[in-house]
């Protein structure tokens, strides 16, 4: 008897593909169903299926990702409604894929290879999942080691506010001001761990107790003891420029 | 006691003057402005008027210095008037068309292709296993749509009450397909429902909540959506116990549009709050000016 398994987030879908696979295959015996990628590689490595279907999005482990924990040991066809980049990477690297609504023709054929490929081991699909979950990642950009949001104490409430907002970073005494257009908060993060944290990109330091916004910048203009002062987008006051950073604001 | 008193007369003087030069400019600026024609009648009334007291003399310094500032500095101040005026509409246009643009961006990035996908997939088993139920999500596609394309959005549709029927149409196709995953809890007071309130920006908060809060999280959990007064502030909340902020991903282009879009249409009066519960997850709360005069647009 040939087994399988079907791991989708949406119970109505594991319900519509468990029907079609009894109508097109009626030998297959659907041995357990996942609503997630980690019950999927879980439920794979007690019940030891020939076959498993995955949907690409799944809450807690996504199903590419629990296909690089089970290529090696079963066949596996990916399920979805929409991806674009699974799509082009399934057809180019020769992977089995189903269309959700699944129909019947096509469900056939899929089972028709399936049953040609079972007698041998399954393809060796590894680094073409490596590469496409590098490329999913990528279609979202984010550079993951810097901090987006800062969090301030508000009343009794934990504030977040996204360093998209904040004008400038200014250490005082024992805290550090944020300045945003709207809003002065204080936190208890240091300048020295905010720089670290933050996106240099994102954030300069101007000044040893200062770290500004790049994207707010205005215009740098020279007061009368010949400092140089920087003005904000959405602020009124300027903020002094030390003289070792400059630099940063030297023509090009 | 006697510096006091100097200060006060001092303080008195300085406000005298600053008055003065205010009216002598607001003075020069009416001369600028005013036309030959005008002004002509302006002298010959001032001349008969005085005249008949019997003391002309002020009515021809009135000529005199009006004459000379006019022809002197007339031309210039009218032209700084105007540009200024030119300015301040300028201004008004750009702003006009800034809050067009980013109501546009807002509405066109709206329908996620995944989401339209998966709910038609839903409804074609639906269709099969339980057609009373694969209509009423259809009907809640549709009524979705119908708000959120910009193409097919129906006039009117910047009230509160709006608003929240078209998060309902979502959330209820959400709970179509995530099942026992995800729980509502919507209160909002029906006198609220003609209140003035932008579009896109409450649909936008609880598609934040679902995509980044409740689907990646295995348990799932409850979407809150909650309008209240408080003081003079409309408060919309969409609280959710989901997987919460991280801190390292930045916040999307929805969150962004929405404080670009507060800070066009209400300055600073307006704000867009995010906090992190003590109990996990994410609340986030659009706070607008209310008054209760306001009829709804």
């Amino acid at each position: 008897m040939i087994r399988a398994l079907i791991a989708d987030d949406e119970a109505p879908m594991r319900d519509q593909l468990r029907a079609r696979l009894q109508a097109v295959w009626p030998a297959l015996e659907i041995v357990a169903e996942a609503a997630n990628g980690s019950d999927a590689v879980a439920l794979a490595q007690q019940h030891a299926p020939d076959i498993v279907f995955l949907d690409i999005r799944m809450p807690g482990m996504s199903g590419i990702e629990a296909a690089r924990h089970l290529y090696s040991r079963c066949h596996i066809v990916f399920v979805t409604a929409y991806d674009q980049y699974a799509l082009d990477a399934f057809e180019q690297g020769a992977m089995d894929y189903l269309l959700k609504p699944v129909s019947v023709e096509r469900l056939e054929r899929t089972c028709e290879r399936l049953k040609s490929r079972l007698a041998r081991p399954p393809q060796d699909i590894g680094a073409q999942l490596a590469q496409l979950a590098q490329a999913m990642q990528q279609a979202v950009p984010v550079k993951p080691n810097h901090l987006r949001w800062i969090q301030a104490q508000v009343g009794g409430n934990l504030r977040m506010v996204s360093t998209r907002e904040v004008l400038f970073f200014q250490s005082d005494e024992k805290y550090t001001r944020v300045q945003t257009a709207t809003a002065e908060l204080l936190i208890r993060k240091t300048l020295k761990e905010l720089g670290d944290e933050l996106d240099p990109d994102e954030f300069w330091r101007i000044h040893r107790s200062t770290l500004v916004r790049v994207d707010a910048i205005a215009e740098v203009t020279k007061d009368m003891r010949g400092r140089h002062m920087l003005h904000l987008r959405g602020y009124k006051g300027e903020l002094e420029i030390s003289r070792n950073h400059t630099h940063l604001f030297q023509q090009m | 006691m006697r510096a006091s008193q100097m200060n006060r007369a001092l303080d008195f003087v300085r406000d005298a003057l600053v008055e003065a030069s205010i009216l002598w400019w607001r003075f020069v600026d009416w001369l600028a402005l005013v036309e030959w024609r005008q002004l002509g009648i302006i002298w010959l009334l001032s001349l008969i008027g005085l005249g008949i007291l019997n003391t002309p003399e002020p009515a021809l310094w009135f000529i005199f210095i009006s004459f000379g500032v006019k022809v002197l500095a007339g031309g210039k101040r009218k032209a700084e008037v105007e540009a200024r005026q030119a300015g301040v509409k300028a201004n008004v246009a750009n702003l006009e068309k800034q809050l067009a643009q980013a109501q546009m961006a807002a509405l066109q990035a709206q329908v996620e292709p995944h989401f339209l996908f998966n709910t038609l997939a839903l409804i074609g088993q639906l269709i099969e296993t339980d057609p009373p139920e694969a209509a009423r999500v259809h009907a809640h596609l549709i009524d979705y749509l119908r708000a959120t394309l910009p193409q097919l959005r129906a006039r009117g549709g910047g009230t509160l009450g709006k608003q929240v029927e078209m998060a309902r149409a979502y959330l209820a196709i959400m709970q179509a397909r995530m099942k026992e995953r995800l729980a509502v809890n919507c209160i909002v007071p029906v006198f609220l429902e003609s209140a003035p309130f932008p579009p896109m920006m409450l649909q936008s908060l609880i598609e934040n909540a679902i995509k980044h809060g409740l689907e990646p999280k295995i348990a799932g959990g409850t979407i809150t959506v909650r309008a209240q007064v408080i003081d003079a502030t409309l408060q919309v909340d969409v609280c959710d116990d989901g997987i919460g902020i991280n801190l390292h991903a930045p916040d999307g282009v929805g969150l962004a549009n929405i404080r670009e879009r507060l800070q066009l249409l209400y300055g600073g009066a307006a704000e867009l709050v995010i906090e992190a519960p003590v109990a996990g997850g994410c609340f986030a709360s659009i706070r607008l000016p209310y008054s209760m005069m306001e009829t709804s647009a």
